[in-house]
């Protein structure tokens, strides 16, 4: 009996610590994955900052200035962008963002506004598949790989959706990456575009060629494709970070368990070694 | 010659950060010369050649593709979407994507694919005649 157990604890064992290859393996990669991820949502701060600052300046300074993509609109749908992961594994990463956006299809919804979707990750367009909102586009796995020009290309599809009149404002449903411990699910308006300092009446001295609109509504694309850029780039660091934590902490938990178990068959070797030396010794005695 | 701090930035990197003399662009309106003490000045870029006249009086040349220029006091920079020196365009590629965009125009379906189409030519020729530009 004893001996047949301790061949289930030691195939369990065996089992325990192939899983925890695995789960090693993929905190390793998401580890690396991570700090590539981490440099390229850096590199991009600076060109965002400057760009964001020309447009507040426009905004601000040019006397009359009025913008399609400023004004705030009662109707019309609202596109949001939801980014997620495009694989699992990454404990509450997607249904984190997957809640937020949720609850701002309702709110929408009570409003009597319509929700469009375009869904950024496999796993998001996954989830919105089931769902009866309008997706109107859907781009996977593209979180490792993005560019310039694959914002730039979902920038200007949306842009051409606003200017026929599809659409009243973007959201953008992303998860921020705090730091590599934390990752927090954050929804972030683009458009209209906000916060927009203004101080009507201030003369420009600045010349826009060829005029301040034009020179804003020729940024907006940019500006779109910014947002994109350094979203796409920060959920795709903070799934890496997210699965490196969760891949840690199941690395741990089956470190716990093999310990449990090598505890377990280490007593039960002691029991039947303790069995069969009682059975030779009363063997040995029932003969002498 | 006096001279002024340029940067040239994309999301990807900042990749040319200096003191320069002058610096010719093309914006939507024609091409544009800036030297030190320019007035404020911000402009949208198309894709086009960038040619910089370096504090020691080199001159570089890249191709830019599309962006914006704004020139202030402290200081000049230019958003860019992509730029590339004039010796690191990689011509056979640039051919490719040339006659991928080419394709693409030709089987675009509706007004949007074709606007792309149209835009990845630009770039793609931009890029071609930068290259032959230096030398």
């Amino acid at each position: 009996m004893a001996a047949s157990n301790m061949k289930a604890i030691k195939r369990r064992i065996k089992s325990v610590e192939s899983t925890m290859q695995i789960t090693k393996a993929m905190e390793l990669v998401s580890s690396s994955k991570l700090r590539k991820a981490k440099e390229r949502s850096e590199q991009a701060v600076p060109f965002f900052n400057l760009l964001y600052q020309t447009m507040s300046e426009v905004a601000s300074e040019a006397v009359g200035f009025h913008s399609v993509y400023t004004e705030e609109r009662e109707e019309g749908a609202v596109l949001l962008i939801v980014m997620a992961g495009d694989r699992g594994l990454a404990g509450g990463f997607n249904l984190n963002v997957f809640r937020l956006a949720d609850k701002r299809i309702r709110e929408l919804n009570t409003m009597g506004r319509e929700a469009v979707l375009m869904t950024v990750g496999k796993k998001s367009s996954e989830h919105y598949s089931k769902t009866t909102n309008r997706v109107l586009g859907t781009f996977d796995n593209i979180g490792e790989t993005v560019t310039t020009y694959t914002a730039l290309h979902m920038a200007q599809h949306i842009v051409h959706l606003f200017q026929q009149g599809h659409l009243s404002g973007v959201e953008i449903f992303f998860t921020n990456m705090v730091s590599p411990l934390s990752q927090e699910a954050r929804q972030m308006q683009v458009i209209p575009v906000p916060n927009l300092e203004r101080n009507p009446g201030v003369q420009s001295l600045t010349n826009y060629e060829p005029s301040p609109e034009a020179v804003f509504d020729s940024l907006i694309p940019q500006y779109l494709a910014g947002m994109l850029y350094c979203t796409i780039v920060d959920t795709y660091a903070s799934e890496q970070a997210a699965r490196r934590m969760a891949m840690e902490n199941a690395t741990d938990n089956a470190q716990e368990m093999i310990d449990d178990l090598s505890l377990k068959y280490n007593r039960a070797r002691q029991a039947s070694i303790t069995q069969e030396l009682t059975e030779i010794v009363s063997g040995a005695n029932a003969q002498g | 010659m006096s001279t002024f701090s340029l940067q040239i930035i994309t999301p990807e990197k900042i990749f040319f950060e200096g003191t320069v003399q002058r610096v010719i662009i093309r914006t939507t309106e024609g091409d544009v010369g800036i030297l030190a003490k320019h007035e404020k000045y911000v402009a949208a870029l198309p894709s086009g050649p960038v040619k910089i006249t370096m504090e020691d009086g080199t001159e570089r040349l890249a191709a830019l593709s599309g962006g914006a220029v704004k020139v202030s006091p402290a200081q000049t920079a230019i958003l860019a979407n992509a730029v590339e020196w004039a010796e690191d365009i990689d011509v056979d590629w640039a051919k490719r994507s040339e006659q991928d965009a080419l394709r693409r125009k030709e089987n675009s379906k509706d007004q949007q694919e074709l606007e792309y189409a149209e835009m990845k030519l630009k770039r793609a020729l931009n890029r071609l005649r930068v290259s032959s530009m230096k030398d």
